[in-house]
């Protein structure tokens, strides 16, 4: 490879200016396309604060019940907290296990001498903050002790700080929270709501509330669980422990004649980005199955496109390969230099979708990351730590190389099977 | 003229074998997305059976009981959101106030229940609505024999209920308003029974679900059961609505604090709707963005291959303008060379599309995914959107033929 091939690249395209914008913005509109779709998944499964484990943590977000009496029917949603640590706060295997309400829920807030404003909540036990990684500005979170005392305690988040107070400094100082009289313990940097459970605008611990007392169902309440592994080689480990720990609650409350139902339970982070109802098991097949149904679509049809074009090329090259032919170039090299050549081509295209697909991101956040069944009004934000993801550019190189030998394979093997003699005098066949 | 056309085609099929390959592809993607939106576009036009605007919906919550605040010597909460209703009825820009469980539009959880008139029973998901009477006129919902808001709301007693129109429609074909004044059991309970009072026209759960499979009964939401976990949905009169969620927010914090109970939050329905068909709103979007690639790609594709094209055919070009041919007939018959390929295509297509409905693939509407008038329409906008493509990216390199000159491109061959 040396500076000769791209001068002779460069010189190809610029013979047939309109064809060579048309193929370059063909495969540039496909990376596009595809690094959207790429990145709406990325955002959902990505490591980023305060989800930076989110590869190794499984969730319990909703309970399933039944009853002899109800037949098929059940009873399914966010659990209660007496369950919760029966089920998954007594495991072994995992680093944590923290529980928490199942969504953040609309608070009222006030400082003294002003107005009250609307909130969005989370409640959570102590272990939160180990599972989740906040970045603390002032302050720390509340810790066991505390908890466990249900003193009122109040993390919050910069924003909601500055809003209330004009500044941070504010460590020790009370808010009414639900009209009662929290102390504020920690400032944190505002959480995305893209950090689907992490995101709130203040924390409280939930033993100072009374949603532990919202029960239905012998075990249905208001609270998820979040359990992290200490890798992802525990999560068997970890589901074998649960599904023991589930058969000893049964036995308990097969007394009443309800039976919990596992639906697998609990998920890793991509089966939890799609599950939408509790009362059913999301298909990670189907979803996988999806996903590479609108790959092949987003490849195959510019595909097509490039290689009518590229075979029109080469036709026209077709002396130029007969010449290299008839110096000693054998066929496998031929077909290795016009592959080459075009996958130069298809990454600087690629390169142009990518640019387009971060500045679209940005630009259309609203549009491209608004997420389903949210609490919140509050609109998503992103930023580099949540876009740039290593794993994003692996992707774009990966698919630009495949659509590249999509779209060169078949008239690049073409032109390299060409006669020496008939390519010479310019003859296709 | 087009018979040539078409001898020429055929003879040239291998040179247009990419072209056809592509066409087919996107015909085929294209006919699912058009007949995608065709669906939900018809079913979000139907009526929904409830209106939302200048509706807002109260959050009600509790104090913990570990706050010094909390009052210990309240027992009834009953009586504390009864007072909260009545202070509310009496803001002059309040028209109506309900209390209601599981029952707002755009609200994910529900209940389900069974419903029995002598042999007669439901086999479908009937959605149970618990309300207080006011949540007729909160919500505006209508009676199939032209009852107002305010007549279905004085007609909902304790002995009584009320339900959608279309309960027993598709399995049995009656009206549901000629079964009126019957006696009703539900969930398989033979003991109690209640009176159907009136029936109202069917209710969508959301904007994309249809009025055809929406069956719902309302129930009464008694006293006793009434508490903060309910719903608190109110109208407001459409000239006061302005500026509305800050002028009540004044008041929550001071008279609308009543005992333990407080309001949490204030939210318009415009909004909660919104996010509820967030995911819908997703899908539509996704679709567009696909729509928009394909066609694209069929624009680049149509320019790319009849660039090349018109270079290798400026002979034969020529030699049309030579013999007598206008600019204009050069510029249709290329432009035709395209629209007769999709034409092509298109019959080929119509069979997988065809095929693809009668699996099911596609979206399912009026209990049917292959009606005749549907299937039709939306064939004929695929063809059209692609027909335009094909023409736009046709007409560059179409322009750029029909300026040849005859005799320097003969003198060349």
């Amino acid at each position: 490879m040396n500076t000769k091939y791209f001068k002779q690249i460069w010189a190809h395209l610029r013979q047939d200016p309109v064809v060579s914008i048309i193929s370059v913005l063909g495969t540039a509109l496909s990376i596009f396309l595809i690094m959207l779709v790429v990145m709406l998944q990325q955002v959902k499964v990505a490591p980023f604060s305060p989800e930076s484990n989110r590869s190794r943590i499984l969730y319990a977000q909703y309970i399933s019940i039944s009853n002899k009496k109800w037949g098929d029917g059940s009873s399914n949603g966010p659990m209660d907290v007496k369950i919760a640590k029966e089920l998954y706060k007594s495991l072994k295997t995992p680093e944590a296990v923290t529980i928490y309400s199942v969504c953040t829920i609309p608070a009222v807030i006030s400082i003294p001498n002003s107005g009250t404003i609307t909130t969005d909540a989370l409640l959570t036990d102590a272990d939160f903050w180990h599972v989740f990684d906040f970045r603390f500005i002032k302050g720390k979170p509340y810790d066991q002790v505390s908890f466990d005392a249900a003193i009122p305690s109040i993390v919050m988040a910069e924003s909601m700080a500055r809003q209330l107070f004009g500044n941070i400094d504010i460590i020790g100082k009370n808010v009414e929270f639900n009209y009662t009289s929290y102390r504020i313990v920690g400032i944190v940097k505002d959480v995305s709501t893209l950090a689907s459970t992490a995101y709130a605008q203040v924390w409280v611990p939930y033993t100072t509330t009374s949603y532990i007392n919202n029960i239905w169902c012998e075990v249905g309440g208001s609270f998820s669980t979040a359990i992290l592994a200490r890798s992802r080689k525990d999560f068997s480990a970890i589901r074998t422990e649960c599904n023991q720990q589930l058969a000893i609650s049964n036995k308990k409350l097969s007394e009443k004649g309800y039976k919990i139902l596992s639906r697998n339970r609990p998920y890793d982070q991509e089966k939890k980005t799609i599950t939408y109802g509790a009362n059913i098991e999301p298909d990670i097949n189907a979803d996988h199955r999806q996903k590479i149904i609108i790959f092949i679509i987003l490849l195959l049809v510019p595909a097509i496109n490039l290689s009518s074009m590229t075979q029109s090329r080469l036709r026209r090259r077709i002396a130029e390969i007969g010449i290299r032919r008839a110096f000693g170039s054998t066929r496998s090299k031929l077909l290795k230099n016009i592959i080459t050549e075009s996958f130069i081509v298809s990454l600087l295209a690629g390169i142009i979708g990518l640019i387009f697909c971060f500045a679209f991101a940005y630009l259309g956040t609203d549009i491209l990351f608004a997420q389903p069944y949210q609490s919140t009004f509050c609109q998503p934000t992103i930023d580099t730590s949540i876009l740039m993801q290593p794993a994003t550019f692996l992707y774009a190189l990966g698919f630009c190389f495949v659509l590249n030998l999509l779209s060169s394979l078949i008239p690049a093997w073409r032109a390299s099977r060409i006669n020496i003699v008939n390519a010479l005098n310019g003859k296709i066949k | 003229m087009n018979k040539k056309l078409f001898t020429q085609i055929k003879n040239e099929w291998h040179s247009n074998l990419w072209i056809m390959a592509e066409l087919l592809l996107v015909s085929v993607i294209m006919w699912f997305i058009v007949d995608y939106i065709y669906v939900k576009v018809s079913i979000y036009e139907q009526p929904r059976g409830f209106d939302i605007s200048h509706c807002y919906l109260l959050d009600i919550d509790k104090l913990s009981e570990k706050s010094p605040n909390y009052n210990a010597n309240l027992k009834e909460e009953t009586d504390e959101v009864n007072e909260l209703i009545n202070r509310l009825q009496r803001y002059p820009e309040i028209e109506a106030v309900s209390l209601s469980h599981w029952s707002y539009p755009y609200d994910g959880s529900n209940s389900n229940c069974n419903i029995a008139c002598d042999t007669m029973k439901n086999d479908d998901y009937i959605y149970k609505r618990i309300i207080t009477p006011d949540f007729f006129r909160v919500f505006q919902y209508r009676g199939t024999r032209g009852e107002t808001p305010e007549q279905l709301a004085a007609m909902l007693k304790n002995n009584t209920f009320i339900a959608s129109g279309n309960i027993f429609k598709q399995k049995y074909n009656i009206k549901f308003s000629s079964l009126i004044g019957k006696q009703f059991h539900f969930d398989g309970d033979t003991t109690t029974a209640l009176k159907l009072a009136a029936a109202y026209l069917p209710v969508k759960y959301t904007d994309y679900e249809e009025a055809y499979s929406a069956k719902s009964v309302a129930f009464l939401l008694e006293k006793k059961d009434q508490n903060s976990k309910n719903e608190l949905c109110i109208r407001v009169r459409a000239k006061e609505d302005k500026n509305f969620i800050p002028k009540l927010w004044k008041d929550c914090s001071k008279q609308l604090r009543i005992g333990n109970i407080y309001i949490s939050q204030i939210r318009s329905f415009s909004d909660i709707r919104h996010n509820y068909q967030q995911i819908e709103t997703n899908d539509m979007r996704n679709y567009l963005f696909g729509m928009g690639f394909l066609l694209l790609n069929i624009f680049f594709g149509l320019l790319g291959t009849f660039w090349f094209r018109t270079q290798q055919r400026r002979g034969e070009i020529a030699l049309f303008k030579a013999l007598g041919s206008t600019q204009a007939s050069i510029f249709i018959r290329l432009l035709s060379e395209g629209i007769l390929l999709l034409a092509i295509i298109t019959v080929p297509a119509v069979i997988i599309d065809w095929n693809l409905a009668h699996a099911e693939l596609n979206q399912a509407m009026n209990g049917t995914t292959l009606a005749a008038p549907r299937f039709i329409f939306t064939i004929m906008i695929t063809f059209l959107l692609i027909a335009l493509m094909i023409v736009a990216g046709n007409w560059f390199p179409a322009r750029k033929a029909m300026k040849i000159q005859p005799a320097e491109a003969l003198h060349e061959e």
